[in-house]
């Protein structure tokens, strides 16, 4: 029994006391940044065939659809073309300063803003790549992504506390007056109210925060702030790892149903569908050998069936985590799936083990010093910075 | 979770050549403010962490057990809850992870269209079938990034319009009405794309069919299947002004 109490005191010391998996979290929140302003560049010269007031699933269309969803999108506040493209523009500048991990918990609200209403503006343009992003953007929210690999980090080493931060103030003001706005309108409250909610509480929490470093006399309400995000963070982060497990857990489970699976040719098919062969002499290449078709198909439905499970041992679960993401980035290009993949792989990227990323860090640094240096700078602040930020824990505005 | 558990003791273990040491002396002594956690705080606030952790955590299982029930086949308890949870997991968090799953399809499914265009002298003919699965195919074909109007709008619009039409071609509902203007606004747009109508005739009515041809089996496969593609004809639709682009409001 003490043993026991034991046990759960450390436990709950563990996930009040830090952001747990700081690496994991900012590799997540960089896949999928990066995946979505990918995706939004690529899309430029087509985004109003997709999500524009005058594509084919025009803005009419659309508002029915969500009278009856309540499904949050901003796209539906105006059928204005300039509306249109002002939201896309700040989806993309979204997307762009959160891989950058600048302001990283206002950008990740702004993020989700763009995710959502584009994709909920169109639902049936998108794939399972897209329905990935729709769920990992609405979670990225809760977690301290930017503890790591980010421009806050940076800052909050270069700094400390010592300069007044102005441009967070004013952010969050031209914030809460936009949302006042939108919500004075009515706009907001038209569908479900969970999004909308979202942005007022992360809103008002952003606001006692500052209030409370400012304000407070005591360490105790800013310990307890702290205390509560680091708590929302893990839950975010372990919603986060099961969500990816859940994804692979049903694929494989289905796939193991298929007769296709069980003859062991149902990986033949997709890449011999018109839609996703871009390249079909590679396709004929894959499956000329029975075996080969084979053992591919009775191995994806392995890994991903097993996956969940190998959790429990760290060496088996890198060795399927490597696997899968293989997989992935040979579906990228096999069956003409780039952004899809792409999102697994940031997906996956969650189980990733500590050293590795650490690692892969510091490659990161070098190779932008060298790139930095190379172009005859001279002000190369801290080369080694992401390796070093995990020993200033604190410091973490937001 | 686990995971997490062994890779932050890695970071710690001998075995770990790459990872920086801690520095032996944080130049400056830990002032206050850095300590952290519930151990730190005075009882009220500990009382406030408590409730925090209770919300988060019986929220996080609410959450997973709701998408779990949302990915299960049906079962016992979704029959029993099935309301519940889908107010939970709807609208944002609506999910489906049945890639290439029971089976994959096996069929090529081509969307084609034809057009009455009345030209300028008021005469009325009717076009040839376009294919529009091909259009999209060919430019799918080496590319290394095609995009989701080339890879999903069709494909997914016809997807959508068979799972709200009955097998004799009429609505289910409004989102059988909705996924028909859709379909109908896309092959517009795409006729008006190929110059169907040419210099100065119009689309008036437009007419699409699906055909459907089985993958041929592996080469090295006995099985056989039939080459034969199958039809499935809509009746002409009218094309309305709304039907055009630029013309939905």
């Amino acid at each position: 029994m003490n043993r026991f109490s034991l046990a759960v005191s450390q436990a709950i010391a563990r996930i009040t006391e830090s952001a747990l998996g700081p690496y994991q979290a900012a590799v997540v929140r960089i896949g999928f940044s990066a995946t979505w302003l990918l995706f939004l560049l690529r899309e430029l010269p087509h985004r109003n065939e997709l999500y524009g007031p005058d594509g084919p699933w025009s803005w009419d269309l659309a508002e029915q659809l969500i009278a009856g969803n309540g499904a949050f999108t901003a796209l539906m506040w105006s059928d204005g073309r300039f509306w249109f493209e002002l939201v896309y523009g700040l989806a993309v500048l979204s997307s762009a300063l959160l891989l950058l991990g600048w302001r990283t918990r206002t950008m990740s609200v702004l993020f989700m803003v763009g995710v959502l209403s584009l994709q909920n503006r169109s639902i049936f343009m998108g794939d399972g790549g897209d329905n990935v992003l729709h769920l990992m953007c609405i979670y990225l929210v809760f977690t301290r992504c930017g503890q790591v690999w980010s421009l806050d980090a940076r800052r909050a080493r270069a700094r400390g506390e010592q300069v007044p931060d102005r441009v967070g103030p004013v952010l969050w003001i031209v914030l809460g007056l936009v949302l006042i706005a939108v919500t004075g309108a009515g706009r907001l409250l038209e569908g479900d109210p969970f999004v909308p909610a979202l942005l007022w509480a992360v809103w008002l929490a952003l606001g006692v925060r500052w209030a409370v470093d400012r304000l407070a006399r005591t360490d105790q309400p800013r310990i307890f702030l702290d205390v509560v995000t680091n708590i929302v963070h893990n839950g975010a982060l372990l919603v986060i790892m099961a969500e990816a497990c859940l994804i692979y857990a049903t694929a494989g489970w289905y796939k193991i149903q298929g007769s296709r699976w069980q003859d062991g040719t149902a990986v033949y098919y997709p890449l011999h569908l018109d839609y996703f062969s871009p390249w079909p002499g590679l396709a004929d290449a894959l499956t000329s050998s029975a075996t080969m078709v084979l053992l591919i198909t009775y191995g994806t439905v392995a890994v991903q069936v097993a996956f969940p499970f190998t959790l429990f041992n760290r060496r088996v679960k890198n060795v399927l985590l490597a696997a899968m993401m293989t997989e992935h980035a040979v579906i990228a290009v096999v069956l003409g799936l780039p952004f899809f993949s792409l999102a697994m792989i940031a997906a996956d990227a969650v189980f990733l083990p500590t050293p590795f990323l650490r690692r892969l860090g510091g490659w990161a640094a070098r190779a932008r010093g060298r790139l930095t240096a190379g172009r005859g700078r001279t002000t190369l602040p801290q080369p080694r910075a992401p390796e070093s930020a995990e020993e200033t824990h604190v410091g973490f505005t937001a | 979770m686990d995971a997490y558990d062994t890779d932050s003791e890695a970071r710690r273990g001998a075995d770990e050549p790459r990872a920086p040491e801690p520095p032996a002396a944080p130049a400056p002594p830990l002032p206050p403010h850095l300590r952290t956690g519930v151990a730190a705080l005075s009882l009220p606030y500990q009382i406030g962490a408590a409730l925090a952790l209770a919300i988060v955590a019986v929220t996080v299982c609410v959450h997973l057990g709701m998408t779990f029930l949302h990915v299960a086949p049906a079962n016992a308890v979704t029959k029993q809850h099935g309301r519940a949870i889908e107010d939970w997991v709807y609208p944002e968090f609506e999910q489906n992870w049945k890639l290439f799953a029971p089976n994959p399809l096996q069929q090529n499914i081509a969307v084609q269209v034809r057009a009455q265009v009345l030209a300028a002298d008021g005469t009325v003919r009717t076009s040839g079938w376009y294919d529009l699965s091909a259009e999209d195919g060919r430019v799918i074909d080496g590319n290394l990034l095609p995009s989701h109007t080339q890879q999903n709008e069709l494909r997914r619009a016809w997807d959508f319009f068979t799972a709200t039409h009955g097998t004799d071609n009429r609505p289910v509902g409004l989102r059988g009405a909705l996924s028909e203007t859709y379909l109908r606004r896309i092959v517009v747009m795409r006729l008006d794309r190929d110059d169907a109508a040419g210099p100065d005739g119009s689309v008036e009515r437009v007419q699409v069919r699906s055909v459907s041809t089985n993958v041929r089996p592996p080469g090295w496969s006995q099985e056989q299947v039939s080459d034969k593609p199958a039809y499935r004809e809509l009746p002409w639709w009218a094309v309305t002004p709304a039907d055009r682009v630029g013309g939905a409001r």
